[in-house]
């Protein structure tokens, strides 16, 4: 049971650091970001195949965030000083991209087929003191990000990202040029996607492509709108609704007789998309709103 | 002979130009008229194919009349969703609209998946031989597909230009408060413009599926596509979109000997990023509508 509920903890709080970086660019700085999972999939790849070569995984994690944070550079320059819709559809199409060529470059990424065996974080603890020490490793990580998101959002500069989200227009009358501030927020929330990437790497031990399909970037988006966007509470809170829903959803399977796993499969997808889609419509800022934004 | 490899890959370029063509310019009228990149067409283009699949296997109806099914069922699913969803969206930013799409998307991919199952299907078409003008080879079927988008686009621009729907739809594109004022009446117009989006990315969806197999993803799949014609083609442009899907069509087709074909999606992407870098309002397009 305990090895449950460490699991579930692990996997909460993994989807709670995805969450806590998209809070950054979308709830701070109304950055679309429709590729989480790209940048994602890139730190789990980078700290997973560097870890295989012999690298301390210290290193790896933080070449995990570099590299993801520094894949978001190009990404940004490209779209943030378009249209905001932009950055949306050049994400959503670099998550594809993302998956596509990991499935076809076997000879860094094995393909299809994927890599297992990655060293497992604190392995030499063994049995359930690995799970535990994951787990409150994670939990100090995403206190100390959500923290530094709280500081962050006080400080001139998050003020700056603020009045980026509410009025672009009015801060380029003031002589302030957004883009590159744009970019700096969007490539730190693809880093914190890239260590998450990271931690799941070496908690599952095993990666392959089909793990990062662009469902993971919008069960972030879900939880994140959900738990109202803007506010690190809102991130926790959606991360916490976004687990409590895929476990239910694991356990209904055995309530409703005769639905294949294929079938639930397709039932989750559906109960996301009309949660995205009643949400959007009725609950704008999120299941507990905020009436202070 | 090296050319007659290339005439056969634009031939097939040209062919899959002109069925992305169709849910490009679905696109492409959302985006000028309710500004927002609509997600959901890929979606809506599964929808038609599993509407014509259903219709012809299931049923036993002709093609042809499996295909109207499709379109129709798929244009009123299209004005029903922009009746609940999309209409209430208007005037919220542009992020709520286009969640909701993707959300669509997902909603109508996975019932599709659960009824139908996530077997691949194909057309029950009549087996004919290609015809082989020494090594350029044309398939019968292509020739279908490919006239039956170019009477479809055709008819589409005959609506846009040569209709009062079309005068009013651009009107409203160009300016909805202007249009407003000169007294059109936008509810009724966007459902038009929504039955039309639906029409036309299920007719997309039935001649991809005519061209390949049927299945819950092949609407996603042929999203990226899309929405990098509609990019290049510039957002809101018509003739753009179609012109868009054309050269894309051709481009991805020309790789395949250089990257294989599972890169065609990459190939889109890198598309997407070329033109955002060079030239953002694309071939057609109007730089107001970029920045």
């Amino acid at each position: 049971m305990l090895a449950y509920l460490c699991a579930i903890g692990i996997v909460a709080l993994i989807y709670c650091l995805l969450s806590l970086g998209l809070n950054l660019q979308f709830g701070l700085t109304r950055l679309v970001n429709f590729g989480v999972v790209a940048f994602f999939a890139i730190g789990a790849y980078t700290s997973g195949l560097l870890s295989l070569q012999g690298v301390p995984l210290v290193l790896c994690f933080v070449a995990a965030g570099a590299l993801a944070g520094l894949m978001a550079l190009p990404i940004g320059l490209l779209s943030l000083r378009l249209r905001d819709d932009y950055l949306a559809i050049v994400t959503l199409g670099f998550s594809e991209a993302v998956r596509i060529t990991i499935q076809q470059e076997a000879w860094l990424t094995h393909g299809v087929q994927g890599v297992p065996g990655l060293p497992k974080l604190f392995a030499a603890l063994g049995g359930s003191a690995t799970d535990v020490a994951i787990f409150i490793t994670l939990l100090a990580v995403a206190t100390l990000v959500a923290v530094g998101t709280v500081r962050l959002a006080g400080s001139p500069f998050g003020r700056l990202l603020k009045a980026i989200g509410d009025d672009e227009p009015a801060l380029e009358a003031l002589g302030k040029d957004p883009t590159w501030t744009k970019v700096q927020v969007f490539m730190l929330g693809a880093a914190l996607a890239g260590v998450a990437g990271a931690f799941y790497a070496h908690f599952i031990t095993f990666i392959s492509p089909e793990q990062f399909i662009p469902l993971i970037t919008f069960y972030v988006w879900m939880g994140l709108v959900m738990g109202g966007a803007g506010t690190v509470r809102g991130a926790v809170f959606g991360s916490l609704l976004l687990m409590v829903f895929l476990e239910g959803s694991r356990f209904a399977k055995d309530w409703i007789p005769g639905v294949s796993e294929v079938g639930m499969a397709s039932l989750r997808l559906a109960a996301v998309g009309l949660a995205l889609i009643l949400v959007t419509l009725y609950k704008p800022n999120g299941l507990f709103e905020d009436k202070s934004r | 002979m090296v050319w007659i490899d290339i005439a056969n890959l634009l031939i097939n370029g040209l062919v899959e130009g002109l069925v992305v063509a169709l849910p490009a310019l679905a696109m492409t009228l959302v985006m000028g008229v309710n500004r927002f990149p609509n997600a959901a067409t890929g979606d809506l283009m599964t929808a038609g194919a599993f509407g014509a699949v259903v219709m012809q296997l299931w049923m036993g109806w002709p093609l042809w009349l499996a295909t109207v099914a499709g379109m129709l069922a798929t244009a009123l699913l299209s004005a029903g969703a922009y009746q609940t969803i999309f209409r209430k969206l208007a005037g919220r930013p542009m992020v709520s609209s286009m969640l909701a799409a993707i959300g669509l998307g997902f909603l109508v991919r996975s019932l599709i998946g659960f009824f139908a199952g996530h077997d691949q299907r194909t057309f029950d078409l009549p087996l004919v031989r290609a015809w082989n003008f020494g090594g350029v080879r044309i398939l019968p079927t292509d020739l279908n597909i490919a006239a039956l988008a170019i009477a479809c686009l055709a008819v589409v621009f005959l609506l846009l230009y040569r209709t009062s729907f079309g005068r009013q739809l651009r009107a409203v594109a160009d300016n909805a408060d202007l249009a407003r004022a000169s007294g059109i009446r936008a509810h009724g117009l966007m459902l038009k413009l929504w039955l039309l989006v639906g029409a036309l990315s299920a007719l997309g969806g039935v001649l991809l599926g005519m061209k390949a197999v049927v299945s819950p993803e092949m609407g996603w799949d042929n999203l990226l596509p899309a929405f990098a014609a509609m990019v290049l083609g510039g957002i809101g442009s018509p003739l753009g979109a179609v012109l868009g899907a054309l050269l894309l069509g051709v481009a991805q087709e020309l790789a395949v000997p250089l990257l294989g074909p599972s890169y065609k999606l990459v190939l889109s992407f890198a598309v997407l990023a070329l033109v955002l870098l060079f030239r953002p309002a694309g071939i057609m397009g109007r730089v107001q509508l970029v920045r």
